[in-house]
């Protein structure tokens, strides 16, 4: 039982991690693209979700500073969120370029399966 | 502060400008001037080695205007200076060799986008080997991956565009587990940067707190970084790539990328999580078995490979295998041996890679052995450059890699329990190297038989001068790290010696 | 950054820039007078740059590849027999070179590699450390490897991979007992007697002598012994003659040197005496005698018997080495000396006999005396002292050989060995005086149609040929004749090692 509770007490980081499993396992095994794609972004936003958790503290304020400012211990961590927001830029880039690549392949295989693109592209490569 | 210290933050940031630029130049304009970036990064790269030689210290280096643990760093010592003037050679170099073939592989109004690639590329590796910040290695490591990828897919050829996918794939997949890794440890620890962390890792260790939490940290950090460089059994996306990009994206993808991620690796290892606490938590050992494994397998399926580029791609499975065994013997010298080895892979495969475009060219662009046979006579230069690479990488005297071998085999004779294990599996791997490398030699220099395909015209393309002089700097490159290792490895090891 | 002696470089380079010069000069592709002016002259100007330096002495530096590795020649005793052995004999090679490789092509790479191997064997005599000798080892499988491949045919490149194969496989597993002994000392330099320390040692006895065991098989590739003896058989006989004479007389002799050096100036004979290292060296070396003569015995391609007869006759040195004893140290290094110039003289005979004839298997020589009456006694003389006639100079080193052996203390094989030997030499009679016999006495039935169809009859090969078969014949015989100079310089050094 304590180990449940411990479980829900952390229940963003717990959440955090499972998807970060699911996406994981998508990207891995699925062997259609945009489904890797849809894995990889569950994965790297559940990161972000890890993450955002771990900056937010109870009942403290965003770090915005007006009329200058109170004690540090008044705000929540910034840093956290701004790694978010660097992840989010990093994520959108690769899911694009991987999108783009995905269109050529299936513009020149005809299949979103990767298997089959990569016997295909054997086949293609042996004729 | 002396203008030297700049020139970490220098070489970088001309490095990225130059990319950026290059977007509105002109394909042969963007050569010229990656060329020159290269070059001059190169030379700063080299100053700043001299600096750190001098003062015989390393410096950290404040970027923007928040100290220590709050800001951002860069931080350059002597293992730092020598691998970027390293992989600033050798990516000179691979430029240099592959350019004719550049122009071929590449179309005309993309040919300033396969330099933007190539500006980015030598601008993450100097970001990854200089930054003394989590966060930033990361998002160099993506950076990285993006540039290897475009280098892949740029050649709109063959198999190119599927290795492509397979290799972003297993890039993402090795980059995920590396975020997760380092979001855990800002967790633990509540910083990114790494000498604040290895303080708060050190306290955490002596305390005895969160000791699961730092095996996991330490587990998918190390596996993470292991994809990326492509450590067997998670090197399937390697003979694709390097096997159908262009000339010189294989050079850089096979010479540079890897290490600059293993390279990475071991300095999180040393001035992050603490290599004593890597070999108490058993990782060592892991990475150890899995180098060990790719000795022995990557050889092996270089043997059965018909296809010669394929079959130098998988050597770079075993070679790769032989850098985490190095690391994984958790011995000082056995670190020595692995980074020595990093330089030495990287000049010698990246010798190959060049010197097997000149036998392709005399060979109707064919890659396989029988196409091959006599190459060497039809152009005597990438056949003594492809010998040498070859010799150096089974490990004869006076090359590069004997020395490597040897270092890795006195280092083996510090740790009492891997000994046998390490000098038996160099023994096996060695001569699995040397079976299918030299009997290509030998297929080189052999005469072509009657019932041999005649070879497409140009039988006689003279390769240019520009690969000529690559392959001849290569060629000097590893003898001078074969012969002169001296220095070198002194330098490795006071590198080293900095990072604690 | 060199330090010492630079004459000890000269036989070295000036081969080895020679080589290359032939090897890439357009000039001596078109103009053979060049070619063969050049060889030899360069081959005489080594014998005398060889004299120098073994006169001259002392050592030099060459480079440091770490701070504990250098390479660094130096002068011995051991490294004075080697060297000179080596440039006469390649001298007098060189010179029936010029007669013999007329009738093949592309003359200018076999004198280039030619050249280029000698000066690599001259440093590999030199060597003053075991990693010199390490790095010249392998650089003389590379050069010689052209040789080997000079015919270019499919057969010759099988022959080729095999020889590289196992030269490289025998050279790593050597390696593997170079880096234990860099591991355990700190400097490689050969001294006699050894030079590894019992503090250093402590604990590490047992793998002491497994590496041991490996340098002395990974060597003993070169040196043709069982069981990494396959390629020695099938590279001879595609090389053209002369090279299969130095291939034979010389190469497989590196091999030897190298433990030699290993045994008796790195390991010392000490700390091998009585364990099983020993015994199973000493069994290999006996196996590959009586395999080799055996093998010889039953094979009717002339080259081919030749090398099998190596095989046999080089693991009599290794036998001898094997012993650890004073006399049998020298009966193996007068062996040395004396296997070479026999072996070299046979090769050469059979290398005439194809260039005269066109023959290579025993049987077709049915008859032979008619035709080269004076190569057939020389062949006939060597072949007497090889099988160890008295008073034919192989007799010596055989005694020597056996009466190491009963002195040895070796147990079983202090009488097992000489009984091999003595088997061994009645093969060795079985396979090499047929030829004599039958090409002197060839029997009522025989007509000789084909000797008297093709007018071969009194057809003896040019003098440039026949010359150097003559001396080294000759040399076979009064070596026998006169050995007290050589034996008192062997046992010079077995007083030293021992």
């Amino acid at each position: 039982m304590a180990v449940i509770n411990h479980l829900l007490f952390n229940i963003e980081e717990t959440a955090a991690v499972i998807l970060f499993g699911v996406g994981f396992t998508i990207l891995l095994l699925h062997r259609n693209l945009i489904k890797k794609i849809l894995g990889m972004n569950i994965m790297d936003t559940a990161t972000y979700l890890f993450l955002a958790s771990k900056g937010y503290i109870t009942g403290r304020a965003v770090p915005i500073v007006v009329d200058g400012g109170q004690e540090v211990s008044a705000y929540i961590n910034p840093v956290p969120s701004g790694l978010v927001l660097t992840g989010i830029v990093v994520s959108v880039s690769t899911t694009a370029l991987m999108l783009s690549l995905t269109i050529r392949l299936y513009e020149r295989y005809h299949s979103l399966d990767l298997d089959e693109i990569l016997i295909l592209a054997k086949e293609e490569e042996q004729s | 502060m002396s203008l030297v210290q700049n020139f970490p933050f220098f070489s970088i940031i001309l490095a990225m400008f130059s990319g950026i630029l290059s977007s509105v130049l002109s394909g042969r304009k963007a050569r010229n001037l990656s060329l020159a970036m290269i070059g001059i990064t190169t030379l700063l790269s080299g100053a700043t080695l001299a600096f750190c030689l001098r003062t015989g210290e390393s410096y950290t280096y404040m970027m923007g205007h928040f100290p220590a643990p709050w800001g951002n760093e860069i931080r350059a010592g002597v293992l730092e200076g020598l691998t970027a003037v390293m992989f600033g050679v050798v990516m000179f170099l691979a430029v240099l060799g592959g350019l004719d073939h550049t122009a071929e592989d590449v179309e005309e109004k993309k040919l300033n986008l396969f330099y933007i690639m190539i500006d980015l590329m030598l601008s993450s590796l100097l970001a990854l080997v200089y930054t003394n910040d989590l966060f930033t290695a990361y998002v160099f490591v993506e950076i990285n991956t993006i540039a290897g990828c475009g280098l892949i897919m740029i050649r709109q050829k063959g198999r190119s565009m599927s290795a492509a996918i397979r290799y972003m794939i297993m890039s993402q997949i090795g980059s995920g587990l590396f975020l997760i890794g380092l979001s855990l440890l800002y967790d633990v620890t509540g910083h990114l940067l790494m000498s604040p962390a290895k303080e708060s890792v050190e306290i955490l260790a002596a305390a005895g707190d969160y000791r699961i939490p730092m095996l996991v940290i330490m587990a998918v950090i190390s596996v993470g970084l292991a994809i990326k460089s492509g450590l067997y059994p998670f090197h399937y996306w390697i003979p694709d790539t390097y096997g159908y990009a262009t000339p010189t994206a294989s050079a850089v993808l096979s010479g540079l990328v890897s290490k600059g991620y293993i390279f990475l690796l071991v300095k999180i290892f040393y001035r992050v999580l603490g290599y004593d606490h890597v070999i108490s938590s058993q990782m060592a050992n892991v990475l150890y078995a899995f180098g060990v494994a790719g000795m022995v397998m990557g050889s092996v399926h270089a043997i059965q490979e018909t296809d010669t580029r394929r079959m130098t791609a998988y050597s770079s499975v075993a070679q790769i295998g032989y850098i985490y065994m190095g690391i994984g013997l958790g011995t000082p010298s056995g670190m020595v041996a692995a980074l020595f080895h990093i330089f030495t892979h990287s000049a010698t495969k990246a010798l190959l890679f060049i010197s097997a475009v000149g036998l392709y060219e005399v060979s109707g662009d064919k890659k396989d052995f029988v196409s091959l046979r006599g190459a060497a006579y039809r152009n005597p230069l990438a056949g003594i450059g492809f010998a040498v690479g070859s010799l150096s990488m089974v490990g004869f005297p006076m090359l590069s890699g004997f020395i490597s071998k040897l270092l890795f085999a006195t280092s083996a004779q510090e740790s009492p329990h891997k000994m046998l294990p390490t000098l038996f599996v160099l023994a096996v791997s060695t001569t699995l190297n040397a079976i299918y490398f030299l009997r290509l030699v030998i297929t080189l220099y052999s005469r072509r038989r009657a019932e041999d395909d005649p070879i497409p015209e140009p039988v006689n393309a003279k390769s240019s001068w520009k690969l000529k002089l690559a392959i001849l700097c290569f060629i000097g490159v590893n003898l001078v790290l074969g012969m002169a290792s001296q220095p070198i490895v002194q330098a490795i090891s006071d590198g080293l010696g900095m990072f604690d | 950054m060199m330090e010492g002696n630079m004459i000890l470089l000269l036989p070295m380079l000036c081969p080895m820039a020679a080589g290359i010069l032939v090897l890439t000069g357009k000039v001596f592709r078109k103009n053979r007078s060049y070619l063969t002016g050049l060889s030899t002259g360069v081959l005489v100007l080594e014998a005398a740059l060889t004299v120098w330096a073994l006169a001259s002495g002392g050592s030099l530096t060459v480079l440091r590849l770490t701070e504990q590795l250098t390479i660094s020649l130096r002068v011995d005793d051991i490294s004075r027999l080697f060297a000179a052995l080596t440039a006469a004999v390649w001298l007098l090679v060189g010179i029936y070179s010029v007669a013999y490789m007329s009738h093949e092509e592309e003359e200018h790479r076999f004198f280039g590699y030619y050249l280029m191997v000698v000066g690599v064997l001259m440093a590999l005599n030199f060597s003053a450390n075991l990693i010199t000798l390490y790095v010249f080892y392998e650089l003389m499988t590379l050069t010689s490897l052209p040789l080997v491949l000079h015919e270019r045919s499919r057969e010759a490149v099988r022959a080729g991979l095999k020889y590289l194969f196992y030269s490289v496989a025998g050279a790593f597993l050597a390696l593997f007992g170079i880096f234990f002994v860099a591991g355990v000392s700190a400097d490689l330099t050969f001294t006699a007697g050894g030079i590894l320390s019992d503090e250093a040692l402590a604990g590490k006895e047992g793998l002491l002598l497994v590496s041991a065991f490996c340098m002395i098989v990974g060597f003993g590739t070169k040196a043709g012994m069982f069981p990494l003896h396959g390629w020695l058989p099938t590279a001879h006989p595609v090389a053209p003659a002369s090279a299969s004479a130095v291939l034979s007389g010389l190469i497989t002799k590196a091999g030897v040197l190298a433990i030699l050096r290993v045994v008796y100036y790195v390991i010392g004979p000490d700390r091998l005496r009585g364990t099983w290292v020993q015994t199973v060296w000493i069994l290999l070396t006996l196996v590959t005698v009586f395999m080799g003569s055996l093998l010889a015995y039953r094979e009717p391609v002339m080259k081919k018997r030749l090398a099998y007869s190596t095989v046999s006759q080089v693991s009599y040195v290794l036998f001898g080495l094997s012993l650890l004893n004073p006399v049998g140290f020298v009966g193996a290094l007068i062996h040395v000396v004396f296997h070479s110039v026999i072996k070299h003289a046979l090769f050469l005979t059979a290398g005439a006999i194809i260039v005269t004839t066109g023959w290579t298997r025993v049987e077709q020589m049915r008859g032979l005396g008619t035709v080269m009456p004076k190569t057939l006694t020389c062949y006939t003389i060597a072949s007497l002292a090889l099988i160890g006639i008295p008073p034919a100079s192989g007799f010596v080193s055989k005694w020597y050989l056996a009466s190491g052996a009963l002195s040895s203390g070796t147990g079983v094989f202090s009488w097992v060995g000489p009984a091999v030997l003595l088997v061994s030499a009645l093969l060795t009679a079985g396979y090499l005086l047929p030829l004599t016999i039958t090409g002197f006495f060839p029997g009522h039935d025989f007509k000789g149609e084909e000797i008297e169809k093709r007018k071969l009859a009194g057809k003896e090969p040019s003098w440039l040929m026949l010359e150097p078969i003559a001396v080294l014949a000759a040399a076979a015989f009064l070596f026998g004749c006169f050995p007290g100079q050589l034996i008192s310089m062997v046992q010079s050094i077995a007083a030293a090692v021992l």
